[in-house]
């Protein structure tokens, strides 16, 4: 088993730093002048020399790569050309914001998919089945630019329900101060026990984690139904059913129990997903992750800060398909072998 | 964990999470109905399209914390844009000698910074010449400067190597700030700046700053404030970051937020006449040029840059904007002194156009001419002006090969040492950074031996020596500086160098509830709060 977790990691480092690599070499061959953007819009000749040279920009590509690792790994991921401040504290900043809102989203796809996936299992090929498939095909291939505008026109324009931007109502910020520890509003209010900052935070997570949610909601929609069927065809279930066991306890305790394998390496993987694809929503939410400092990023041809959110991304993809194959590997030794 | 235990703690934790969203919503969203009512009334809520604090010192910014610096930070003077005159502002008056290279200010008496020292003729010295010793921003408007004189502590004299209107200088946006700096104590005064304090005289000071936060700087009132608090003022100013236009439009709707900087034209007018909201628009200095290549390529002969000049339908360009542009006489944006509407501007003739390219064998049924026109990629409105300036051209067989390009490709195209491989047309927008029309003169229309702004490649040494005598004479005489500036308009279109397409309009849309809000072109998106009357 040591022997496969080490061969996986090294492979898991080989693969960012070539995602660094690429992604560095492609920002340096686009067309701009970094040091231009830093020195601002009507600086002189001299300045943007100047820029330059303290940005390290004037030594061949090569070197500039090689410090860029070794800044990787000593915590240093360069300065931001925008926001003038270390990409590390940037991201600080904006991931457990992306973490916050990602996670919540796949709270809502489990607690929806899941039944869905039963239903759809149980009553397979009649009318229950095809409702949840249209839904899950729905889920999937729906825009989600287009899902926030109209969640935000329904339930925030027409019924005033919900609020259409923002983390949480920042007048709270007046009369209940939040202590921020990690940067997610949610579970900063818990531990500090603010339940007005929370509820605000609640409110304002709703929508765009309903948005991000459709994808991964209708993945594991099909992912339940699929290893469900799979198992109830299984000699222990139908043995179960032998017993008399209800229908509804053969599908929900003995099927489903089978099934939360694959769900939740599903889950897993769709995690690094939807946190590039939270990007669109996020800039539409106004919320302050990952995906509005990445185009704002890319708007002002910010390399660091690009090259940053990139390798971040990359690291949390490597990462949770890490964890998917050491809990798949000590769970099924024929994996290990492979 | 089972299974079964798992689905239900989902199910559990996801139900509690929309219950509970659900009854939040009506106990602390105030408004939402459309009629614009803030909880805070004494908080202005600014939202503005892009992140506000790119730098915190106020010696080397440049860029859009302006906004903020504005309300934390005076200078000795405050430009007008109404009345072209400078006003008081940390200093009371001024005098200059005969030539303009002498310059005696009167500091206001009685006032602190927000580190509780007096704002006196040594700070401001100190600050000053901090900014002048950096060369960072646009520290080179104190470039006349050879030495402040501090004769006592209320006086400060400026002696200038050469003539220059340091009133004006003193105005800027940009590297005018007079700020504490002893502020840091024995520690660095640039990383204490970093760190996200401040050492100004402003009617505000930082309250808290949340980095790539949503809300990410509150500013407070600094108590001590020599224009003092009495009467109706905004106590708080909070800049709340929001790119997407939508979505500002409705947190305007909702009333969370108070004025929104920039919406698309459509959305705009969306509040035009509509209960509990204003909306205000103002020309900007942001002036859109079309720069010529006078030097190399087809548009060195001037015939052909006045038929293009000539070729363009202006009004459809700006009706295609929707109010956010406005026509733009010469090349000085009004509200700036030297401003005049007396030029001989271009106008769309087609038929004046085609008998120029003619007479140079172009033109319908003459050989066909090919341009290159470059402008920034991803700006709308440039994008805009390209696509409308293509098809206008195509009647007059000119076949315009628009780019869109990132600003430093551009730039360094438009730079290129090889003329072979410039562009013939180049657009760009253009402002001050002090009140002061020589900024367009001395950075687009003086000769230059490296091309770097000046990207007609215009060379016209009897020109050059007039903006260098009309840049000494605003110290001095500043009527007849005007006049010279109106003369070098005239010049400058006559000879087709570029066309100044329109300068842009600011479209501000705020609640109704904000009184006596004007914008300010020498301060581009600057709120003045402390200048505002909230109404309950």
């Amino acid at each position: 088993m040591s022997r496969y977790i080490l061969r996986r990691t090294a492979l898991a480092v080989l693969v960012v730093a070539g995602v660094v690599v690429l992604t560095f070499v492609i920002a340096r061959v686009v067309p701009g002048d970094p040091a231009s953007t830093w020195a601002g819009p009507h600086a002189s000749a001299a300045q943007i020399e100047q820029a330059r040279h303290d940005l390290g920009l004037d030594r061949p590509l090569v070197l500039q790569i090689g410090s860029y690792f070794v800044g990787i790994v000593s915590g240093d991921w360069g300065v931001s050309l925008r926001t003038h401040r270390p990409v590390l504290d940037d991201l600080g900043h904006v991931a457990p914001a992306s973490i916050e809102l990602v996670v919540a989203a796949l709270l809502i796809a489990l607690a929806v998919g899941v039944p869905l996936g039963l239903v759809s299992a149980r009553w397979r090929g009649r009318a229950p089945d095809w409702v949840v498939r249209v839904i899950a095909i729905f889920g999937v291939s729906m825009p989600s630019f287009w899902l926030a505008l109209i969640l935000q026109l329904v339930f925030f324009q027409r019924l005033h329900l919900l609020p259409v931007a923002g983390q949480y109502d920042p007048n709270l910020d007046y009369t209940h101060p939040l202590t921020q520890y990690t940067h997610m509003p949610v579970i900063d209010s818990l531990i500090t026990g603010n339940w007005v900052v929370l509820r605000s935070a609640l409110a304002h997570l709703v929508l765009p984690a309903l948005v991000i949610a459709a994808y991964p909601l209708g993945v594991v929609t099909r992912m339940v139904r699929a290893a469900v069927l799979d198992t109830v065809g299984e000699d222990h279930v139908r043995m179960v059913r032998a017993l008399g066991f209800p229908e509804r306890s053969v599908f929900g305790r003995f099927a489903l129990r089978l099934a939360w394998n694959p769900v939740l390496a599903v889950v897993a993987l769709v995690f690094a997903y939807s946190l590039a694809n939270a990007f669109l929503v996020e800039a539409i939410f106004n919320w302050p992750g990952l995906g509005s400092y990445a185009a704002s990023a890319i708007a002002a041809l910010d390399t660091p800060s690009i090259v940053g959110v990139t390798l971040f991304v990359a690291v949390v993809y490597v990462v949770s398909n890490l964890v998917v194959d050491f809990a798949q590997a000590a769970i099924d030794p024929r994996i290990r072998l492979r | 964990m089972s299974g079964r235990t798992i689905k239900i703690a989902v199910l559990a934790v996801t139900t509690a999470l929309i219950a509970a969203a659900c009854t939040g919503s009506s106990t602390n969203e105030n408004g939402g109905n459309g009629t614009g009512g803030n909880p805070v009334s004494d908080t202005f809520t600014y939202s503005v399209n892009s992140e506000v604090m790119i730098g915190w010192d106020p010696s080397t910014d440049y860029s859009n914390e302006v906004i903020a610096m504005q309300n934390m930070y005076e200078s000795l003077t405050r430009y007008n844009s109404d009345t072209q005159e400078v006003e008081p502002l940390l200093a009371t008056k001024w005098t200059s000698n005969a030539d303009g290279t002498e310059w005696t200010f009167t500091l206001r008496d009685g006032v602190t910074f927000h580190t509780g020292r007096p704002m006196d003729s040594t700070a401001v010295k100190e600050a000053i010449q901090r900014t002048i010793d950096m060369g960072q921003a646009a520290s080179y408007i104190w470039g006349a400067v050879k030495s402040i004189e501090t004769p006592d502590p209320l006086t400060v004299v400026f002696k200038l190597s050469y003539p220059s209107p340091i009133d004006l200088v003193a105005s800027g946006d940009y590297s005018s700030y007079i700020f504490d700096t002893q502020a840091a104590g024995s520690q660095d005064l640039g990383k204490w700046f970093a760190e996200g304090h401040d050492a100004g005289t402003g009617p505000y000071t930082v309250d808290q700053f949340a980095p790539g936060q949503e809300v990410e700087l509150r500013l407070k009132s600094y108590p001590g404030y020599w224009g003092g608090w009495d009467g109706a003022h905004y106590q708080n100013l909070v800049f709340r970051v929001t790119p997407e236009a939508t979505t500002a439009a409705q947190l305007l709707r909702a009333g969370e937020v108070t004025m929104v900087q920039r919406m698309t034209p459509q959305l705009w007018s969306s509040f035009a006449n509509q209960d509990g909201f204003t909306t205000t628009t103002a020309p900007s200095w942001q002036t859109l040029f079309a720069l010529m290549n006078t030097a190399s390529g087809p548009l060195a002969n001037k015939n052909v840059r006045l038929a293009v000049a000539n070729g363009v339908d202006y009004q459809g360009i700006l009706s295609a904007l929707h109010g956010a542009g406005d026509p733009l006489s010469g090349v000085v944006p009004p509200g700036l002194w030297g401003h005049s509407d007396d030029l001989p501007n271009y106008t769309y003739d087609p038929e004046k156009a085609k008998s120029l390219l003619q007479g140079e064998g172009y033109g319908p049924g003459g050989q066909p001419l090919q341009l290159e026109l470059t402008y920034l990629n991803g700006d709308a409105d440039e994008e805009l002006v390209a696509t409308l300036m293509k098809s206008d051209l195509a009647d007059l067989n000119i076949q315009l090969d628009v780019r869109g390009l990132q600003w430093q490709a551009q730039w360094s195209q438009g730079k290129s040492s090889d003329p072979s491989k410039r562009q013939d047309i180049f657009i760009f927008y253009w402002w001050p950074d002090y009140p002061d029309p020589v900024s367009w003169f001395y950075n687009l229309f003086r000769t230059e031996a490296k091309p770097f702004f000046n990207l007609s490649y215009f060379s016209n040494p009897s020109l050059d020596t007039e903006i260098d005598q009309t840049a000494s004479l605003a110290a001095t005489d500043r009527a007849a500086a005007a006049q010279n500036y109106h003369d070098m308009q005239v010049t400058l279109l006559q000879d087709g160098v570029a066309i100044p397409v329109y300068t842009q309009v600011y479209q501000r849309a705020m609640l109704s509830s904000v009184s006596g809000f004007q914008d300010n072109p020498a301060y581009p998106s600057v709120v003045f709060a402390y200048d505002l009357t909230p109404e309950a």
